[in-house]
C-alpha cells in the first residue's frame, strides 16, 4: 500500500480511538487527504467554550512536506487571518518534522490559541489590538467565540441572529467612539472600518487626533 | 577574417572563401567555445585578440566545478583536520568562505560544528563557554579520517523517537553512524513516520539516533532535494539540527542504494544526480566570478572575473556563453554549427547557451550596459502601454494641461476642470468655430496653432519615447520572428540545391546572412534603448532644436543623431533591411548566382559594420565617453539638462 495512505489512515484511526484527546477529525469527502479537525478552546483563554473547526489538505508529499492547514471557524487570534483563516505556526512551514502527525499538529494549534505570538503576527490588526490592549483584545476575542464558535454567550441564550451582530464589538471597538464620529454625519460601517485600522482602541485611541480621523474618513 | 575596419566602397573587397565553405570566422564568442565538450574539463582559452566588446571568461562543466569543490574541501581537511564530509558541510555552512571558516573554527570549534549541523549541541554548554583557542590550535593533521565511530546499536525499545542523547564532546568528530540496525528479532522496530513494521525492514539513523526506515528516509531527502532544493538537509526528527552529511545520503539514495519500494529506485537516482548540482550551484552562487548556465537543463558554469564586481557593469558588457548549445532533449555540449552536414546550429536545436554575466535582463544587450539595458526595459514595462493609449485617445486641455480623454465620436471638448471649450481636431477654442461644430475647417487658424504648439510642448517626451521605443520594438519583433525565418531559409536553401549546381556547402551562405541579420538586429535594438537615454552633446543644435524634438525630428535627423553619438554607418540600419528583403523574397532559379553575391556582400558589409557600432560603443564605455541625461546606477549624476 502506498505509504503515504498507509500512514494518513492509522493518524485518523489514531484519533478516533484516542478518547483523551479532544482532537477530532473526519473525511470532508471520499478522500482521506482532505479533512476537517476540529478541537475545543482551551480552558482559561477567550476560546473557551467555542469548537473551532480546522480545514486539513495532506499534500503529495506528506508527511515529508508539512500538512496544509487553515481555520475554517472564524477566530479573533494575532496568528490567525481574521478574514481567511490562515495560519502563522512554525511547524506548518520550516519548523516542520515527518515525525509530527496531524494530532500533534492540532494540539499545536490549540496551543498557540493559549499563547498567541503578536511579534510574528499573521493578522497585523489584530496583533495591534492584542498590544494595545491585552483586556480589549480578550474582549473581542471573545466575542469572536461567542458569535463565530458557538461560545458560551450563545448557550445562555445572550446571542442575537447574525443579522443583529454586534458589528462595533466585532472589530473590537468602544461603542461610544464610533457613535461620536457617527454624530459628525458619517456612515456607521465606514467609522468601524477606519477606527479599526488606526486601532483607535485603549490608550491609543487618546494618541489619535480628531483631524487624523476625520481625514481618514474623508478618503473615498 | 581579418579585423581592421576599412571603409572600402567596394564590398567585393570582403568576399571571403569562408562565408561560403561554412565555417565561421572568428567573429562571435560562440566559435571559441567549439574545443569545449563533454564531462571534460576543459578550461578553453580566449583564441586570438580579443575584440573590445568581448569579455574574458571560461567554461566549466559540472565536473570541472566539482574539482574546485574538492580542492575547498581538501584545504579545510588538511587545515582544520575535519573530515571530508564535514569539511563539505562547514564549507556549505560558511558559503564556501575559506578564510572565515578556519578563523571561525580556530575560534571555536563546537560553536561552528553546531551551527553547520555536524554535532549536537552539548546540554550543558552555554553561549558563554569557550575553549582556550590555543589548545584547539590545529597545527597538525589530527587523525580522524576513517575513524568512524559506530554505534553499538540502537536502544530497547525501537519506536523510541527521542533518546537522550549522549553527545560527543570531540572537537574532531565524524558522523559515520549511519549503519543498518542490527537484526535482533525480539528488538521489534516501528518506523514512527511510516508505521512500517516489516522485520526485513532496513533502518537508519545520524548521530542523534533518531532511528527511521530506509524508504522514508529516502522519500525525506528526495523531497527535500527535489520541492526544496536544500543542500544541507536536517534529520527528521522534530527540531533536531544534525545535517545529514554527503556520505550518509550517498548511502541513502545514491547509485548503490537499493529499495523495496516500487518507482522509489528511480526516484533516488534523480534526486542524488539533483543533490549533485544542488552543491555545485550553492558553490557558484556563492562564489561572484561564477554563473550557472540559465538555459534549462544545462549544468555548465561560467567564470568571468573581471565581471565578478559590480562596478565593472559601467564598463563592460559581459556577454558569455557556456559552450553548449541547444535547449531540452537538443542539447548538446560541443557544437558543430560550422560543419557541412548541415546539422546543429538550426532554431532551437543550434541555440547557443549565451547570456549576459551582469545581469538577467537580456540575453545579448550589447552594446548598451547592463544598468540602461535594465532601466529601459523597466520603462517600457511601466510606459509603453499607457503611452500608446495616451498618445490616440488623450489630449492635454489648452489652458490648465490636464489630459482629456476623447468620448466618443465628437469633436467639441469640454474640460472637465477648468471647463475650457475647444476643438478635438484643430484644438483651438471652440468659440471661434460658430455652427460649424460638425466638421473643423480651422486648422490652420492662429489660435489652432498655438494651442497645437503648447500641446506638443507637453507631449514632447512622451513622443521622444515613442519615437526610439517604435524603432527598439520593431527591431525586437523581428528577432522574435527569426525561428521563422530560419525555417523558411532552411527550406529555401534544400530548393536551390535542387534548382542549382550549388552543394549543400555552397549554400549555407543564406544561413550565415540569417544569422547576420539577427545579430545586427540586436544590436541596432539595443542602440536605440541608448540613444533615448544618452546627454545631448555639442551637436543637439543640428537638430534638438526646441523642446519640440521629438515631433520635428525626421528620420535622417534620428540617423544623424545615432552616428553622431554611437558613430552607426547611417546606412547600417537600411542595408539590414535590405538584406532581409533579399532572404524572403522569391528566388528564381537563372538569378541564384547573382542572388548569392549579392547576399554575400551584403553579410560581410553589415557584419564590418555591426563590428564597429559594437567596437566603438564598447570602447566608449571604457574610456567613460557616453554620458546620460538620466542618473544611471553606477555613474555620475547627469549634468543638468532641459529636455
Ligand atoms: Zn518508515
Ligand atoms: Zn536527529
Ligand atoms: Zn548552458
Ligand atoms: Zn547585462
Ligand atoms: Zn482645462
Ligand atoms: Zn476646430
Amino acid at each position: 500500500m502506498d505509504a503515504r495512505l498507509r500512514r494518513v489512515n492509522k493518524e485518523i484511526a489514531d484519533c478516533k480511538n484516542d478518547r483523551t484527546s479532544q482532537i477530532r477529525i473526519e473525511l470532508v469527502g471520499d478522500s482521506p487527504f482532505h479533512l476537517k479537525g476540529s478541537f475545543p478552546g482551551p480552558e482559561g483563554t477567550p476560546y473557551e467554550g467555542g469548537d473551532f473547526d480546522v480545514d486539513i489538505v495532506i499534500p503529495e508529499s506528506y508527511p515529508f512536506q508539512p500538512v496544509k492547514m487553515k481555520f475554517l471557524t472564524k477566530i479573533y487570534h494575532p496568528n490567525v487571518s481574521s478574514a481567511s483563516g490562515a495560519i502563522c505556526l512554525d511547524i506548518l512551514k520550516d519548523a516542520w518534522s515527518p515525525v509530527l502527525t496531524l494530532k500533534s499538529t492540532m494540539i499545536s494549534l490549540q496551543s498557540l490559541l493559549c499563547s498567541p505570538e503578536p511579534n510574528d503576527p499573521q493578522d497585523a490588526e489584530v496583533a495591534k489590538h492584542y498590544m494595545t490592549s491585552k483586556h480589549s483584545f480578550e474582549e473581542t476575542a471573545r466575542y469572536w467565540t461567542e458569535i463565530y464558535a458557538g461560545g458560551p454567550g450563545s448557550k445562555i441564550g445572550k446571542t442575537l441572529p447574525a443579522g443583529a451582530r454586534d458589528d462595533v464589538a466585532i472589530a473590537g471597538l468602544d461603542a461610544q467612539h464610533v457613535s461620536r464620529f457617527e454624530g459628525l454625519g458619517f456612515a456607521k460601517n465606514k467609522v468601524i472600518d477606519v477606527l479599526r485600522r488606526l486601532n483607535y482602541r485603549g490608550p491609543n485611541a487618546s494618541k489619535i487626533n480628531d483631524e487624523r480621523v476625520v481625514e481618514e474618513l474623508l478618503k473615498p | 577574417m581579418s579585423s581592421d575596419y576599412d571603409y572600402s566602397d567596394d564590398d567585393g573587397d570582403y568576399y571571403d572563401e569562408d562565408m561560403i565553405d561554412g565555417t565561421q570566422d572568428d567573429y562571435s564568442d560562440d566559435d571559441n567555445m567549439m574545443d569545449f565538450g563533454g564531462d571534460e574539463d576543459i578550461k578553453v582559452p580566449q583564441k586570438g585578440k580579443r575584440k573590445s566588446y568581448e569579455v574574458d571568461y571560461e567554461s566549466l562543466s559540472q565536473s570541472a566545478v566539482e574539482k574546485l569543490i574538492a580542492e575547498d574541501v581538501e584545504y579545510i581537511y588538511s587545515v582544520c583536520g575535519v573530515d571530508e564530509s564535514i569539511a563539505s558541510l562547514l564549507l556549505r555552512h560558511s558559503k564556501w568562505n575559506k578564510e572565515r571558516l578556519v578563523e571561525k573554527y580556530m575560534d571555536n570549534p563546537t560553536s561552528l560544528l553546531v551551527a553547520a549541523g555536524v554535532t549536537l549541541p552539548e546540554p550543558t554548554s552555554s553561549p558563554t563557554q569557550r575553549s582556550a583557542p590555543t589548545s584547539n590550535n590545529s597545527s597538525s593533521r589530527r587523525t580522524t579520517r576513517g575513524a568512524s565511530r559506530l554505534l553499538t546499536t540502537f536502544g530497547g525499545s525501537g519506536s523510541k523517537t527521542k533518546s537522550p542523547i549522549t553527545s560527543p564532546t570531540l572537537t574532531h568528530y565524524t558522523p559515520r553512524s549511519f549503519k543498518p540496525k542490527s537484526s535482533d528479532p525480539s528488538d521489534k522496530f516501528v518506523c514512527p513516520i511510516c508505521f512500517d513494521d516489516a522485520p526485513s525492514l532496513r533502518t537508519l539513523s545520524l548521530d542523534c539516533e533518531h532511528t527511521f526506515c530506509s524508504n522514508c528516509w529516502a522519500a525525506y531527502l528526495a523531497s527535500k532535494i527535489r520541492d526544496e532544493s536544500e543542500h544541507a538537509v536536517k534529520c527528521m526528527a522534530e527540531g533536531c539540527s544534525l545535517v545529514c552529511p554527503d556520505p550518509f545520503i550517498r548511502t541513502v539514495i545514491g547509485p548503490s542504494a537499493t529499495s523495496t519500494e516500487p518507482g522509489q529506485e528511480q526516484e533516488n537516482a534523480k534526486a542524488w544526480s539533483h543533490f549533485q548540482e544542488l552543491l555545485v550551484r550553492h558553490y557558484v552562487a556563492s562564489n561572484k566570478r561564477l554563473k550557472f548556465c540559465p538555459y534549462p537543463g544545462c549544468t555548465n558554469t561560467v567564470s568571468c572575473p573581471s565581471a565578478a564586481d559590480k562596478s565593472s557593469l559601467t564598463t563592460i558588457v559581459p556577454t558569455v556563453s557556456c559552450g553548449a548549445r541547444g535547449i531540452g532533449d537538443q542539447m548538446t555540449q560541443s557544437q558543430s554549427a560550422s560543419g557541412g552536414s548541415g546539422g546543429g546550429g538550426w532554431g532551437l536545436a543550434g541555440k547557443e547557451h549565451r547570456f549576459c554575466f551582469g545581469c538577467h535582463v537580456e540575453a545579448d544587450h550589447r552594446p548598451v550596459v547592463c544598468p540602461v539595458a535594465r532601466m529601459w526595459l523597466k520603462k517600457c514595462r511601466d510606459d509603453s502601454e499607457t503611452a500608446n493609449w495616451i498618445k490616440s485617445n488623450t489630449k492635454e486641455c489648452s489652458h490648465c494641461q490636464s489630459t482629456i480623454e476623447k468620448n466618443g465620436g465628437c469633436n467639441h471638448m469640454t474640460c472637465k476642470k477648468c471647463k475650457h471649450e475647444f476643438c478635438w481636431v484643430c484644438m483651438g477654442p471652440w468659440s471661434e468655430h460658430g455652427t460649424a461644430w460638425y466638421s473643423c475647417n480651422r486648422y490652420d487658424e492662429k489660435a489652432g496653432v498655438d494651442a497645437r504648439d503648447a500641446q506638443s510642448r507637453s507631449r514632447a517626451s512622451l513622443e521622444r519615447y515613442l519615437h526610439y521605443y517604435n524603432r527598439w520594438a520593431n527591431h525586437e519583433q523581428s528577432a522574435k520572428l527569426s525561428l521563422d525565418l530560419y525555417a523558411k531559409t532552411e527550406k529555401k536553401m534544400e530548393d536551390m540545391q535542387i534548382t542549382s549546381s550549388l552543394t549543400w556547402i555552397e549554400v549555407q551562405f543564406m544561413k550565415k546572412a540569417v544569422e547576420e541579420v539577427e545579430r545586427c538586429r540586436m544590436t541596432l535594438k539595443w542602440t536605440y534603448a541608448m540613444a533615448y537615454y544618452l546627454a545631448k552633446g555639442n551637436e543637439k543644435d543640428l537638430f534638438e532644436d526646441n523642446q519640440r524634438y521629438a515631433l520635428l525630428l525626421p528620420s535622417h535627423s534620428l540617423i544623424i543623431h545615432l552616428r553622431l553619438h554611437l558613430r552607426i554607418p547611417s546606412d547600417l540600419e537600411k542595408a539590414v533591411e535590405d538584406l532581409s528583403e533579399l532572404l524572403e523574397g522569391p528566388i528564381e532559379p537563372e538569378n541564384i548566382p547573382g542572388l548569392r553575391q549579392k547576399v554575400t556582400d551584403k553579410t560581410v558589409y553589415v557584419q564590418k559594420r555591426n563590428e564597429i557600432v559594437l567596437e566603438d560603443t564598447a570602447k566608449g564605455f571604457m574610456e567613460g565617453r557616453w554620458k546620460w541625461n538620466v542618473v544611471v546606477e553606477g555613474f555620475d549624476e547627469p549634468e543638468k539638462v532641459e529636455y
